[in-house]
């Protein structure tokens, strides 16, 4: 691969992530915080970033998916359980988590 | 506005878990980046100009592949397509009438899941005037704190060890996790979460590309006309 297609990858990459940023701008010209359609696309935002969330534990790409299913599972629910086990405490959860992750994948 | 009192309140509120949960992918990103052949300038660019970072690791693994630049801008305007109705969703939170258009599309490079997690979170709390500065203090450090962390985890990839990489990958979809979960106040916002994991598990075995935009529009649309009485308006 050369230097140059590397750079126009980063260039195509750029515009294809702003065109949804933009566009967004765009299409939110006519709405406000108490319209019908502010409320729906709220429930299509967090209904995606679940769906991002089930994805990226259940069927990984890149670096998570040398890890196995039982680790990315068993330490998201570590993950839940500490934060409503110690008042909710975000820090917490990710920080046990993300270390259980790294033990479980070294040991098992 | 990078000396008004919002712009910093958005630095401070962005400073700590959300630049760690954000930072720590882009760290494994840059390492990533280094391994795959990559300089270090283009590993800059790439957090700089997209700031993204599901669609990043789709261009280089795209690349890798052997794709063309078609390819990659299809696969990439698909990965992140979720951020379309994240911006559509804060552009209204966040803008006032003393905004000009340009500085809204400008802005909207800072929207990324944490941001947009983080401005919702706390936007009731703060002057309708003050919103757009607090967003751009908050995303704007983020932005600038993952271009460091990408670069950082480019120069120091051979130093910190695969088990440690992993688990600071993992640090991010957690992040992501328990941001949700404590989001989650009312009922057309579970209904959406559950059945947006629920139909990107199943939808995932047929349109594997499409299944998480497909989910979360399903998802967000049964959950909003479900619960929309229950909507308090503000």
């Amino acid at each position: 691969m050369s230097s140059q297609f590397i750079y126009l990858s980063i260039l195509a990459a750029s515009l294809g992530t702003y065109f949804c940023r933009a566009f967004g701008v765009y299409s939110a010209r006519n709405i406000s915080t108490d319209s019908p359609v502010f409320h729906w696309i709220k429930c299509v935002s967090i209904g995606v970033i679940s769906a991002v969330i089930a994805r990226i534990i259940l069927f990984p790409e890149g670096i998570l998916g040398e890890a196995t299913s039982f680790s990315r599972i068993s330490c998201t629910i570590i993950a839940l359980v500490i934060y409503f086990s110690f008042k909710k405490n975000v820090l917490l959860a990710v920080i046990v988590s993300a270390i259980s992750f790294a033990l479980v994948n070294h040991y098992i | 506005m990078f000396s008004s009192q919002p712009f910093k309140d958005g630095i401070k509120h962005a400073i700590g878990v959300p630049a760690l949960g954000l930072g720590s992918s882009m760290f494994a990103f840059g390492a990533f980046l280094n391994s795959a052949g990559f300089d270090i300038f283009q590993s800059f660019c790439s957090t700089f100009f997209t700031f993204a970072l599901p669609g990043q690791f789709v261009m280089a693994e795209t690349i890798l592949a052997g794709g063309s630049l078609l390819n990659i801008f299809l696969a990439v305007l698909l990965t992140n397509g979720r951020l379309y109705p994240m911006t559509v969703n804060i552009t209204p939170v966040i803008r006032n009438q003393n905004v000009s258009k340009w500085k809204q599309y400008l802005t909207s490079h800072f929207i990324a899941v944490t941001s947009w997690f983080n401005m919702f979170a706390v936007h009731q709390n703060i002057k309708q005037e003050d919103k757009f500065d607090y967003f751009v203090g908050l995303g704007g450090f983020l932005w600038a704190n993952s271009v460091v962390c990408t670069i950082a985890g480019y120069l120091f990839s051979n130093v910190v060890s695969h088990e440690i990489l992993v688990g600071m990958v993992f640090i991010n979809p957690m992040y992501f996790l328990i941001m949700t979960v404590s989001n989650l106040k009312e009922k057309m916002m579970i209904c959406s979460v559950l059945l947006g994991a629920s139909l990107s598990i199943i939808l995932n075995s047929f349109i594997p590309g499409w299944s998480v935009l497909v989910a979360g529009i399903l998802a967000g649309s049964i959950g909003y006309i479900l619960f929309k009485k229950e909507i308090v308006h503000e």
